[in-house]
């Protein structure tokens, strides 16, 4: 518990420094948000009124701390754009690209944790080889490109599966899971290719190790070997990998977002800047920064529950 | 040996099934979608256009983005509009009267029009939405800024005195400044207007899901008797041209509003796709900053201009969606003719130029574009092609937002940013040919060219317009402080079971007339 609570108040100046960054870069960025809301037609005097509007004449401390101040009370404040709640449109875009994020994981574990165990287990044999080149396959191969493979065998020529769209898993469950296959597939192969050859590796060299030797030595048979006593060192590395590739996933989903239409987090971002809506994106990436801290924390309690030598709170601050 | 072998029939296996794989994918699928007869307009269903961006503002007063217009189409209707031939005709307004000093409008509404809330469409409607759209806050300001007064006559007349003639008038009410909003929906909703737009138009707004669609529902009483025939349309959000062709083609979406150029080819011989490739009224090309050096140079900006080869970068970047352009003025503009034509490049002819600018060994400058594909091959192009001349150019991408900025404040030395062009002539011309004008980045300044195109937008008579923008633009033509590249076409997807679609040469779909097999 204290371990937590020591945690979560690193996180705090974290991500305090996450929002400075992202507001002071924001305002480096050429293009004043005035301009750029107004388009190519807009008159100077248009220009000064929105600026006016927009608080943008006041100083850029000033406009932080205020900023800041609105976001300690829960109010992220409202795009600039289309003046809606920040914390609303977060809130729409956030359910698609959560949904997107575990099912890229969890195709990713589906695919990586056998084949990297049986291409671990039998080094150099027509197994290794298939998924080793599955998977450097998967690392080269663009995820974008796949997707649109994909569109192109199950949604054009075969009709299986919808081109593109979203449909919220509340509104029509059946809808939802058909039209997040594609995508879900297309980069949860690529994932999978980086996690199966961690596994490989780090399995490999577990199996090397004295204790598994013992452990054969005391007549155990291989599976148990392999499950109880190498894999649970073996993952690890894994995990560690696995809390980059999540934290990754949060707010960068942008390309598979675009080809598939399907209306995320990265997207959000990514509109927001080129339309300099700065309320938008602090909010959003203050919101990425948060899950990205949560993400971490989760990853530390997972090591501790797979290694029990890694010791996390009281035991380990002795 | 044995464990190689192996190797090779792994791989061979492998080789095997991806040709497999690939066989099956280019077998062409044999269902035929209905051909589009002239039959009866079947009521119903639903439509589904594609969109190449989220539209940011649904409320005419504050849109900033092309794409806006588009769901515009479908909500609101204006007071007049234009028809295929580009010619202002009733829409909310039945006939108007236009005083012979020219500073004087007055409308007669039609009668029985409701708005989607309900409330009554009246005089006083216009007048509030004209009025909104004057505001000093809204987007339209600029366009409405000759508007003196607004009197309202009766509830179906409408008068409105211009501070001094003003020829786009109509025109420009035949876009969003001349979209009606419901009064009550505005008070009710205020800022969030956007985001509950009420209009008088063939569908009323149902939801939307930002990032992905908006969707719209038949309006029962519209005011146009047994419109429209559809029974919703829905915009679905696909920022790639590509991803909407898929889609296009697996029929999950039946127009949509871009196209990629490569493809125009391909889908020739489609049974379910027709593509419909139009000029539109706007046009790209490079902005030379005639306040500062090299293009503070007349010759310097012509022997740039004269070592374009337009032809060849419609053909090569724009797979013939484009036409060559010399002016502002497309086709589908009354203003359009000579003026457009294109000289073709000449090497001596700018080599002299440069003589004359005493550059005999060249000069280079720095062009600031776009990121697109599209704005990387035209510039590639342009760098060739002005190399034979002794012309260097630097490239320099730039993020639109930035370019804009740029631009507005002279930061270049010559910027690629066109114009999506609106129907009038005049808005394809004052502001950036005129001094002060607020899409004059190339601070250009020629009294004469200020006096004649001043002179054409206050002339009610559409020859001596043409007479005056063909004056202003054989000037301009000679001191090309912007370079013309080319007119863009709107090149739209449809499948072939949709049936009732016109092209407009604003390049906007009307759904209301749409009618779906």
């Amino acid at each position: 518990m204290r371990f937590l609570v020591r945690r979560l108040l690193l996180a705090v100046p974290v991500i305090l420094l996450v929002t400075i960054m992202v507001f002071s870069l924001l305002h480096l960025l050429p293009g004043d948000p005035a301009t750029v809301i107004l388009g190519q037609e807009a008159t100077p005097e248009a220009i000064d009124a929105m600026r006016e509007e927009l608080g943008l004449n006041q100083p850029i401390v000033m406009q932080y701390l205020k900023w800041l101040g609105g976001v300690l009370q829960g109010d992220l404040g409202r795009s600039l754009v289309d003046h809606s709640p920040v914390s609303e449109l977060i809130w729409q875009r956030l359910p698609a690209t959560l949904e997107l994020t575990i099912g890229t994981f969890v195709v990713a574990l589906l695919i990586a944790i056998p084949a990297g165990i049986l291409s671990a287990t039998r080094p150099n044999s027509w197994i290794d080889y298939t998924s080793t080149f599955f998977a450097l396959g998967g690392m080269s191969v663009p995820h974008f490109w796949l997707g649109m493979m994909f569109i192109v065998f199950f949604a054009v020529k075969l009709g299986w599966l919808p081109a593109s769209g979203y449909v919220p898993f509340t509104e029509n469950p059946l809808a939802n899971i058909t039209a997040m296959i594609m995508p879900v597939l297309a980069t949860g192969l690529r994932e999978s290719a980086i996690l199966m050859r961690m596994l490989r590796s780090s399995l490999l060299e577990v199996m090397h190790a004295d204790y598994i030797r013992t452990a054969y030595a005391k007549g155990h048979k291989e599976s148990f070997v392999i499950f109880r006593h190498a894999l649970k060192n073996a993952l690890v590395p894994v995990v560690t990998t696995s809390g980059l590739i999540v934290a990754g996933l949060l707010g960068g989903l942008v390309i598979t977002e675009s080809i598939f239409s399907i209306p995320g987090f990265g997207k959000l971002i990514v509109e927001s800047i080129y339309n300099r809506d700065f309320v938008t994106v602090q909010g959003a990436i203050l919101v990425c920064a948060l899950m990205v801290v949560m993400v971490n924390l989760l990853v530390d309690i997972l090591y501790a529950v797979i290694d029990p030598r890694i010791k996390v709170g009281k035991e380990a601050e002795q | 040996m044995s464990k190689k072998q192996g190797k090779v029939a792994l791989s061979i296996l492998l080789a095997g099934s991806l040709f497999a794989a690939v066989g099956c994918s280019s077998q062409s699928s044999g269902t035929d979608a209905g051909t589009g007869n002239n039959s009866a307009p079947k009521t119903g269903g639903t439509l589904s256009i594609s969109l190449d961006a989220d539209p940011p503002k649904l409320d005419p007063a504050f849109s900033t983005a092309l794409v806006d217009r588009m769901v515009f189409q479908s909500i609101y209707d204006k007071l007049v509009d234009v028809n295929e031939n580009g010619e202002v005709v009733p829409m909310l307004a039945e006939k108007w009267d236009v005083s012979p000093d020219q500073k004087s409008y007055t409308f007669t509404l039609r009668e029985g029009v409701k708005f989607h809330d309900g409330t009554d469409f009246n005089a006083e409607a216009v007048k509030f939405s004209l009025e909104r759209g004057m505001d000093k806050a809204s987007n339209r300001k600029n366009e409405l800024n000759d508007i003196e007064k607004i009197t309202v006559a009766d509830a179906k007349t409408i008068k409105i005195d211009l501070k001094q003639p003003f020829a786009p008038f109509l025109s420009i009410l035949s876009d969003r400044a001349g979209m009606i909003v419901s009064p009550e929906a505005v008070k009710k909703y205020g800022d969030e207007f956007l985001n509950h737009p009420v209009g008088t138009g063939p569908f009323v707004y149902k939801e939307r899901q930002k990032g992905s669609s908006i969707t719209l529902e038949k309006n029962p009483n519209y005011w146009q008797k047994g419109l429209p025939y559809l029974d919703s349309v829905t915009y679905k959000i696909m920022n790639d041209a590509n991803v909407a062709l898929m889609n296009l083609k697996s029929g999950q979406v039946d127009i949509t509003n871009k196209f990629p150029y490569k493809e125009i080819e391909n889908v020739k011989n489609d049974p379910k796709i027709s593509v419909v490739n139009e000029p539109g009224q706007g046009y790209q090309g490079i902005h030379l900053n005639t306040s500062k050096a090299p293009f503070d140079n007349k010759e310097l900006r012509r022997a740039v201009d004269l070592m374009i080869d337009r032809d060849a970068i419609v053909k090569v970047v724009l797979s013939g969606a484009g036409s060559a352009a010399h002016s502002p003025f497309s086709k589908s503009q009354f203003a359009y003719g000579d003026s457009d034509k294109v000289e073709q490049p000449n090497v001596e002819k700018a080599k002299e130029l440069l003589k004359k600018a005493g550059k005999e060994n060249g000069f280079s400058f720095t062009l600031k574009l776009g990121t697109s594909p599209t704005n990387q091959q035209v510039g590639q192009m342009i760098q060739n092609m002005l190399k034979p001349a002794g012309i260097t150019v630097n490239l320099e991408k730039v993020e639109f937002g930035t370019m804009l900025e740029q631009s507005k404040t002279g930061n270049f030395e010559a910027v690629s940013l066109g114009w999506s062009g609106r129907p009038d002539p005049d808005q394809n011309i004052y502001d950036f040919a005129t001094k002060g004008g607020s899409n004059n980045y190339a601070q250009y300044y020629n009294p004469e060219v200020d006096r004649v195109l001043k002179e054409a937008r206050q002339e009610g008579d559409q020859a001596k317009r043409k007479a005056g923008y063909d004056a202003a633009m054989k000037i301009l033509n000679d001191e090309t402080p912007y370079v013309y590249l080319y007119h863009d076409h709107n090149v739209f997807g449809v499948s072939k079971s949709v049936q009732g679609f016109t092209y407009y040469p604003d390049g906007l779909i009307r759904t209301a007339s749409i009618s779906k097999n």
